[in-house]
């Protein structure tokens, strides 16, 4: 009689226990991202949306399992150093026992975090780091470096193939509006190993896009000044002042135009120019400038409008490019449900095949694991600062683009 | 047999006599002995940096601390190594175990030419003038990005073994044998005149010292030994960018040499040891992770304003004290000087003791 | 383009100088490399910051309240801080480090480690000499010669000024003399750091601000200081302006090679070092034993 007493509950505790254990089934994603920054930030903000949205729902159903999605959230402090990148993944991997890992930013780093989970075979969702050499070693040693996917933004030289998309069509408006044959280009990149390629590119097909290039210039990435740069273009008389500029220089050409009333409109990547910071931090004096940028409220896929309406409700701010994590996580909870296993292997294969429908992109990936370019699909959006606010114009079939405005002259 | 008794002796005569000789034998044991009580890859990956690290700022200490030439850009000679052996082995294929001392011997070049530059520099117009190198030498790889990788650096370099146990015995063992190394070096006679060197110039030349040979001699040894951990760096990270060169690295370890105590070698290596673990264990914790610069930025702050000399030269002083016969040191619970027999504690109640280490 | 870089270098010139002749006196008189000189500048313009967007004070009441407030902390973190290790020449350099990078922690903690923008306290342009200069910057170049003009006149018209002076000269002559070195010190400090809060006022409005904008002008700065000779005022103004013409022609004459203006900055500052290691117009300091 006793013995059943003590024996009953104790059946029924691990009873519970093995019900708790099995309910309690976790899928641990590491987010790898610059914390204290606003691109750790986004990171952290989709990764949570894209967690409670599928918790919420039940959880990821992992071949009959029911599993949970928990977020470790590591702050690789990659702009300061490299070395606490690595570390911090190491962490993750070994003593929190990840089981994937997302994120990244700055390219210099993620080029040693790759390293590590490589070394690990943990799967590796790259958000944030644009440089080309991450997916080339996938090319180059498939075996090994299988494991990474770049699922934003789009590598360095896709990028390219945006601008001058967009470039073409500005450049019509100009020839409309200013009935003048061939726009004048001034080519405003900072002097880093990512603009190398766009520079020439842009130097070669400027003038099939019958367009003149009327200079070159390269200020430094975090340049606060470029009254010289700026003046020198105003005397060239450019129409348009052609960006590639991912630092601080940015805040300051924005300003700096505007200051000078320039009548030339700045197009490119501004990296700097994606953030709702933007405006205040160059005293709303950035006029026109527009940029290469992935989330507005357009319906540049399904899933877009709902996604930045949610975020923007939820945090108070529009998302930029990192926030991408939610894509991301959406992609692997695809990948887990229809293959039935977190078994990295397997998952490899099937995001190597499937499409998804994420909200900045239609991804698909080449043997690169990098995106598969495709206006309308992964190209990204264009926007222009309109009045204190970020006016998407570009592709211009897409519902919720608007118009493109230049300074009047 | 003889040998045990009489590495038995050697020990018992020579090192458990000091606390501080003591400690450092502990401090080797454990380093040794880790993989084995404790072989969590994480905690070998933050020792081995710390390892690295450590060879770094011994070198620093050896420039600044002996012959008083204060660099703050000591991060050109990590960075040369870095680069240099990640370049070798990357572009001509090369085992990394050669490219580790060619980009020593690249380091060893640039010490020469700053510490000739230097010559006539004194001062805080010496180690203002060494901040420029480094950033020169960024400007100079940015310049040439096809060569250098830009901001990118070189990237996918081999490792020199590959389970993280080789790399920590690997990095630890050279750490034991450079930073001994320097500490002979400076506890010998060459030590002497670097001393004298700091301390009077004119008075080292008027000597018959050949004070511009001894200056070069040492930004030459102290360079050769950060670019070896520069070397070692870029191949444990795979990755060698101009992060191994700024500003910020240079005065890392100016902090490191001055919290540990200046003039000693083994000072910086034990600020290092407590310092970078640390910094690691409080980015690690949720909350408090974001702030973990500011944490050691005040460590530093409190811990100048109690030990203005560095940490190591106070714990020495309160575990030891000198002689004040034959300037020998002894443990501080001594009453009598364990090789000359004077008297350790002062006779006379109430006077103070005025011999203190210099 | 000439007139560019006649103009560019002037007002580039003049901001350096503001804060390279902070730091030459800091270091003449009280023998302290203040890394964190920069580092002040950068409070100042987080306070102005502040000030001006969270408070309806208008421009010259924030800008003085800030400049008052940063000088005052200066002080505080000097006694609190560097006083007690003053003779560890050693532990001061670090300490002013440390100083700088809590000073850096604390502002990418309140206020994120995003940039900035201060909007500008004067609009608008004028054009001269066929160059098109904003407000602005005419702005700086007025306050920044108002300034040295005032420091100079403290330091060559009245007592404390003579005090500074012979402190510079000889520390332990002076104190023996009655001066109370420690009071001259702090005064020191207090100028020193105020010429750079001024700089930070006036000078953020152009630049961005963000917590580690205190690294870039910190070396441009030390580069100017030796240059021009630590410890000597009129080597530190005619160090800042070499090097603000420098870069100036840097970026002008070469324009894909405006990144390398801070490094061909540092180049001239290692030349004229081997051929005068004193710097220019620097004193060279008896050892003293």
């Amino acid at each position: 009689m006793l013995r059943t007493l003590i024996a009953a509950p104790c059946f029924a505790l691990a009873a519970l226990g093995f019900a708790a254990g099995a309910q309690a089934q976790t899928i641990k994603i590491a987010i790898l991202g610059p914390m204290a920054f606003v691109q750790g930030e986004h990171h952290w903000n989709g990764a949570e949306m894209a967690r409670d949205e599928i918790n919420k729902a039940g959880g990821v159903n992992a071949g009959g399992k029911r599993m949970r999605v928990e977020l470790v959230r590591a702050d690789t402090n990659e702009i300061q150093s490299v070395p606490d990148a690595t570390n911090a993944v190491e962490r993750v991997i070994t003593r929190d026992k990840v089981d994937f890992l997302i994120g990244g930013f700055r390219s210099e780093a993620v080029l040693a975090m790759q390293e590590v989970a490589m070394d690990y075979k943990k799967l590796f969702l790259g958000v944030g780091a644009a440089h080309s050499k991450l997916g080339l070693n996938v090319e180059q040693n498939y075996e090994r470096y299988k494991y990474w996917f770049r699922v934003s933004p789009t590598k360095d030289v896709d990028l390219a193939r945006t601008l001058f998309a967009v470039l073409g069509s500005i450049g019509q408006q100009i020839r409309n509006d200013l009935k003048t044959d061939t726009p004048k280009v001034a080519i405003l990149a900072e002097k880093a190993v990512w603009t190398e390629g766009l520079v020439a590119a842009a130097q070669k097909n400027l003038p099939a896009l019958k367009m003149e290039v009327v200079g070159l210039w390269q200020p430094s990435a975090v340049a606060t000044d470029v009254t010289a740069e700026l003046s020198a273009i105003d005397r060239a008389g450019a129409h348009i002042v052609f960006t590639m500029l991912s630092g601080p220089v940015g805040i300051s050409v924005g300003r700096q135009m505007g200051e000078r009333n320039m009548k030339a409109v700045a197009w490119g990547i501004n990296v700097e120019g994606q953030k709702e910071e933007f405006w205040s931090a160059a005293a709303g004096k950035a006029q026109f400038v527009s940029t290469l940028d992935t989330y507005a409220e357009v319906e540049y896929t399904p899933k877009t409008i709902a996604f930045v309406k949610a975020y923007q409700a939820r945090f108070k701010k529009a998302p930029t490019y990192t926030a991408a994590t939610y894509d991301a996580i959406m992609m692997l909870k695809d990948a887990i449900e229809q293959e039935g296993t977190t078994n990295a292997d397997k998952i490899v294969a099937h995001i190597e095949k499937a499409e998804h429908v994420g909200t900045g992109a239609v991804a698909t990936f080449d043997k690169r694991h990098d995106l598969v370019w495709a206006v309308g699909k992964t190209s990204g959006i264009a926007v222009q600062w309109q009045d204190g606010k970020k006016v998407p114009f570009w592709p211009p079939n897409v519902k919720g683009m608007q118009p493109f405005k230049m300074p009047a002259r | 047999m003889y040998w045990f008794r009489r590495g038995w002796a050697e020990l018992r005569n020579e090192i458990f006599v000091l606390p501080s000789r003591t400690l450092v034998l502990i401090w080797v044991v454990a380093l040794l002995a880790l993989p084995f009580v404790y072989g969590d890859p994480y905690v070998m990956r933050i020792l081995t940096m710390t390892c690295i690290f450590a060879v770094f700022a011994a070198s620093w200490d050896l420039l600044a601390g002996y012959t008083g030439q204060v660099n703050f850009g000591h991060a050109l000679f990590f960075g040369a190594g870095a680069y240099t052996s990640a370049l070798l082995s990357l572009k001509l294929g090369l085992s990394p175990w050669l490219t580790v001392f060619a980009g020593a011997a690249v380091a060893l070049l640039f010490g020469f030419l700053v510490g000739y530059l230097c010559l006539r520099l004194r001062g805080s117009y010496l180690s203002l003038a060494t901040l420029a190198f480094p950033l020169i030498a960024l400007g100079l790889l940015f310049a040439f990005p096809d060569f250098s990788g830009g901001e990118l650096g070189v990237s996918g370099l081999r490792r020199l073994v590959l389970t993280p146990t080789a790399n920590y015995y690997i990095a630890a063992i050279s750490m034991l044998f450079i930073v001994f190394g320097l500490w002979l070096l400076a506890d010998s006679k060459f030590g002497i005149v670097l001393h004298a060197i700091r301390d009077d110039e004119v008075a080292a030349r008027a000597s018959g010292i050949n004070t511009p040979r001894y200056k070069m001699t040492v930004f030459a040894i102290a360079g050769a030994a950060a670019g070896f951990a520069g070397a070692l760096f870029a191949h444990y990270l795979r990755v060698a960018g101009p992060s191994a060169l700024e500003v910020a690295l240079s005065f890392q370890v100016v902090i490191w040499g001055i919290f540990g105590g200046v003039a000693t070698i083994y000072g910086p290596v034990a600020a290092v040891f407590i310092l970078y673990p640390l910094t690691e264990w409080l980015g690690s914790i949720p909350g408090v992770g974001e702030l973990r610069l500011l944490i050691f930025a005040v460590i530093v702050l409190l811990v100048l304003l109690f030990m203005p000399r560095g940490l190591t030269p106070w714990v020495r002083d309160k575990i030891e004290t000198q002689c004040p016969r034959c300037k020998q040191r002894n443990g501080v619970w001594r009453k009598v000087c364990r090789l000359c027999g004077a008297a350790l504690q002062a006779q006379v109640a109430g006077t103070q003791r005025l011999v203190g280490h210099q | 383009m000439l007139q560019d870089i006649l103009v560019t270098g002037l007002v580039n010139g003049g901001v350096y100088a503001l804060l390279a002749i902070g730091f030459s006196l800091i270091f003449g008189v009280a023998r302290i490399v203040n890394i964190a000189h920069t580092a002040f500048y950068m409070l100042a313009a987080y306070c102005f910051y502040t000030l001006l967007t969270k408070t309806g004070l208008g421009f010259l009441l924030s800008g003085l309240i800030s400049v008052g407030a940063v000088t005052l902390f200066s002080v505080i973190c000097y006694r609190l801080v560097i006083e007690p290790v003053r003779e560890h020449e050693a532990a001061v350099l670090i300490a002013t480090i440390a100083l700088a990078l809590v000073f850096q922690e604390l502002m990418l903690y309140a206020f994120g480690g995003h940039f900035l923008g201060i909007p500008s306290t004067l609009e608008g342009s004028v054009r001269f000499l066929g160059v098109s200069i904003p407000y602005q910057r005419l702005l700086i170049l007025v306050v920044a010669g108002a300034s040295l003009a005032l420091v100079w006149f403290v330091l060559y018209r009245t007592r404390l000024g003579l005090a500074i002076r012979a402190t510079a000269n000889d520390l332990e002559v002076a104190n023996l003399m009655g001066m109370n070195v420690h009071r001259v010190a702090m005064a020191t400090v207090a100028i020193s750091v105020a010429l750079a809060a001024v700089a930070g006022v006036v000078v953020a409005p152009v630049f961005v601000v963000d917590p580690f904008m205190w690294l870039a002008p910190l070396v441009t700065m030390l580069a100017i200081v030796v240059l021009g000779g630590l410890g000597s005022m009129k080597g530190s103004l005619i160090g800042a302006l070499i090097i603000g013409y420098v870069e100036a022609i840097t970026v002008f004459a070469v324009p894909a090679g405006a990144y390398l203006k801070g490094a061909v900055a540092l180049l001239i500052m290692v030349i004229v070092l081997l051929a005068r290691p004193e710097g220019l117009f620097g004193v060279a300091f008896e050892e003293e034993r």
